[in-house]
């Protein structure tokens, strides 16, 4: 799966390559429009990452060609203009996601697996599983090494998504997106507290933890051994 | 075009003014002056008339024309024709008088070869049809001299009458205007370091005193933005001093001798930490500068605020539940208006609130559905602010809590001032009370 960054700022650039190479990514950078229009006219990547404002084309410009040429490659742009009229007239041009810089990468690597898992559409599952964790998706009961496990609602779709997205390290933001349905930057520690409530009840009666915290960056749900 | 200048403006309007009222007064001078010759004349003629009418009554046609000669004589600007009934010339008393004199019996004017004449037609017997006719002719050319340079005279006066007052008028204008040019003086040396200048409101002319006032408010409300965007300035470069200096001292002190592997990660997790407390504070302070330039432009779609709080106290409620706290919503109203962005203003709230409330207290949120507006309060329980700090709560940077000023990293202080920037783009008003032992925002919002 070959990623293609576009991006002319050469430290940003080089950052964004190494962290999605190091996340499993096979990626391509070039710095200015024009080959990356070029690169990304030939079809051979999964997905495109535009720096708005680039030397020679910028990355609407490539959008453009891009949704013209008939290719649905998704597109995440990043910019570090804030303007309104900017993300609209982005997500117009067939761009599938906006980031705003600063942003943090784990944002980035989740926006980009989310991104990635939209185009191949995932089977109907009726149960996920990680280890001896099994979340009924029909029934929405939880069971640990056969012990059943009451969540609430929220802990319960916070578990859900966990356990679909297991391995990657999930965002706070990300988190209150996408169970809460709050998107906007919030200091607040509500998320904090919810994962501790959850691996309260998940975790804390079993040796092997599944819940794991990554300093600065989010939460994982993956299996490390004792 | 250029426009005049308003003293040349003043001093024109002054002189056309003065132009009409003496060049009325002269013309009602020139006609009152020449109805009185008229009359006078008139009443000269017909004494004569009457003279020479009893002169020719008794007098044989011989002795005629030396009575009337010396009827004559007596005035010198006066001459006389005599017609008979049907036309014809019995007697001229000059050879100068003009061949065709007017028909119509009466007082009339006429004017031959630089003369004029005033004209006086009558029959010589009254009573008789076909009386013969007595044409008297007044020589009245002096009079008309008089008028004339009468009508020269008034022109002159016009004229300069109107120059005069044009000049006096300008220089009325000037010293009027006087206050004016204080103005400008004092909009002239303001600049940002000087807006504490301010006019003299009550040296100035009634006229102009509400023009200084306005002046003078206006100069307060960019005085005031001013200060608070110094301040702002001033407060992001602390803000962000903070957190730079202790990546700087944090990495070198890492950098000056090898240490091992956990150490730097535990200096990059460290770092980590404060850069996105940085991230965070230049986000939010773009959403601020954002919404002081007018660019928060809230979408208008209909919400219904009952679901959209229990949405948020959902979202709370393991931070309520962990820390013994009552989370509650009543009353429900239906608005226009950003859900995101109405959301972040609520939860900035309920965060706070949420913060200030010791265990086993409560939080509750209150929609009030009025006509014409929206209320939503957030009351907490706990200990109150007090009254003096209750102004400056939404102020960027503002911590109520001075125990956490200075470089704690958690809050930068600008939840509420985003807070208040949402609700304003709405239109609405935020304020704060407290008072024994609960505290209350209240977001009032007009349904557009």
């Amino acid at each position: 799966m070959k990623l293609l960054i576009v991006e002319d700022q050469a430290k940003t650039g080089q950052y964004l390559r190494q962290g999605l190479t190091e996340a499993g990514f096979n990626t391509e950078l070039v710095a200015d429009g024009n080959s990356g229009q070029q690169l990304a006219l030939s079809g051979d990547y999964a997905l495109l990452i535009l720096d708005v404002m680039l030397p020679g084309r910028s990355g609407w410009q490539i959008v453009q060609a891009v949704r013209s040429a008939g290719l649905d490659t998704p597109v995440l742009f990043l910019t570090a203009k804030d303007a309104v009229e900017d993300r609209v007239h982005g997500l117009e041009l067939g761009a599938d996601d906006y980031l705003v810089k600063p942003f943090a990468f784990s944002e980035l690597l989740a926006r980009v697996r989310s991104l990635l898992r939209r185009g191949s559409a995932a089977p109907q599952e009726t149960s996920l599983q990680l280890a001896d964790l099994r979340l009924d998706l029909i029934r929405r009961r939880v069971e640990r090494g056969g012990q059943r496990i009451d969540l609430t609602a929220k802990e319960f779709a916070l578990l859900e998504m966990l356990l679909r997205r297991q391995g990657e390290v999930l965002p706070k933001s990300l988190i209150a997106s996408q169970v809460w349905d709050m998107n906007f930057d919030s200091d607040t520690n509500v998320i904090e507290v919810a994962i501790r409530r959850l691996r309260l009840k998940v975790d804390d009666d079993f040796p092997d933890k599944l819940i794991h915290t990554v300093r600065g960056m989010g939460y994982v749900l993956e299996e490390r051994g004792a | 075009m250029r426009r005049l200048s308003l003293s040349t403006r003043l001093a024109l309007l002054f002189a056309a003014c003065t132009a009409v009222v003496s060049l009325f007064a002269g013309v009602l001078f020139d006609r009152a002056s020449e109805a009185h010759f008229i009359e006078l004349d008139q009443q000269q003629l017909e004494t004569r008339l009457i003279g020479l009418r009893r002169a020719l009554q008794d007098i044989q046609p011989a002795q005629r024309d030396a009575r009337l000669a010396d009827e004559l004589s007596r005035q010198a600007d006066l001459s006389l024709r005599i017609t008979s009934g049907d036309g014809q010339h019995w007697y001229d008393s000059s050879a100068h008088i003009p061949k065709n004199l007017p028909l119509q019996p009466g007082l009339s004017t006429i004017s031959t070869d630089g003369t004029d004449y005033r004209v006086l037609r009558a029959p010589l017997y009254p009573d008789t049809a076909d009386s013969p006719q007595l044409t008297l002719l007044l020589d009245i050319t002096h009079h008309q001299h008089f008028l004339q340079r009468m009508q020269r005279l008034i022109w002159l006066t016009m004229g300069l009458s109107a120059l005069a007052t044009a000049l006096l008028g300008a220089w009325a204008a000037r010293s009027g205007l006087r206050p004016l040019r204080r103005m400008s003086a004092v909009a002239r040396g303001i600049s940002a370091q000087s807006l504490d200048a301010r006019l003299p409101e009550a040296q100035m002319p009634p006229e102009l005193a509400e023009l200084a006032h306005s002046f003078n408010a206006m100069l307060v409300r960019l005085d005031d933005s001013f200060q608070r965007l110094s301040a702002f300035s001033a407060d992001i470069a602390h803000e962000l001093r903070t957190p730079l200096s202790n990546l700087l001292t944090h990495t070198q002190v890492t950098l000056t001798c090898p240490r091992p592997l956990e150490d730097y990660r535990e200096a990059l997790h460290s770092n980590l930490e404060e850069l996105q407390l940085m991230a965070q504070l230049v986000n939010d302070m773009l959403y601020l500068a954002k919404a002081d330039h007018g660019l928060l432009v809230p979408k208008r779609e209909a919400l219904e605020l009952a679901d959209e709080s229990d949405a948020l106290l959902e979202f709370f409620a393991p931070l309520a539940e962990d820390a013994g706290i009552e989370l509650s919503r009543d009353g429900q109203a239906r608005i226009d208006g950003d859900r995101g962005m109405l959301r972040r203003a609520l939860s900035n709230l309920l965060d706070n609130a949420l913060r200030f409330t010791p265990s086993e207290g409560y939080v509750r949120v209150r929609i009030v559905d009025q006509p014409g507006a929206v209320s939503i309060s957030v009351e907490n329980s706990g200990e109150g602010i007090s009254a003096q700090l209750l102004p400056r709560l939404f102020d960027r940077f503002y911590r109520a809590d001075p125990a956490r000023q200075e470089g704690s990293s958690e809050h930068a202080g600008l939840g509420l001032a985003i807070t208040q920037s949402i609700v304003r783009a709405h239109g609405g008003q935020i304020h704060c009370e407290s008072e024994a032992g609960v505290t209350r925002f209240v977001i009032e919002l007009p349904r557009t």
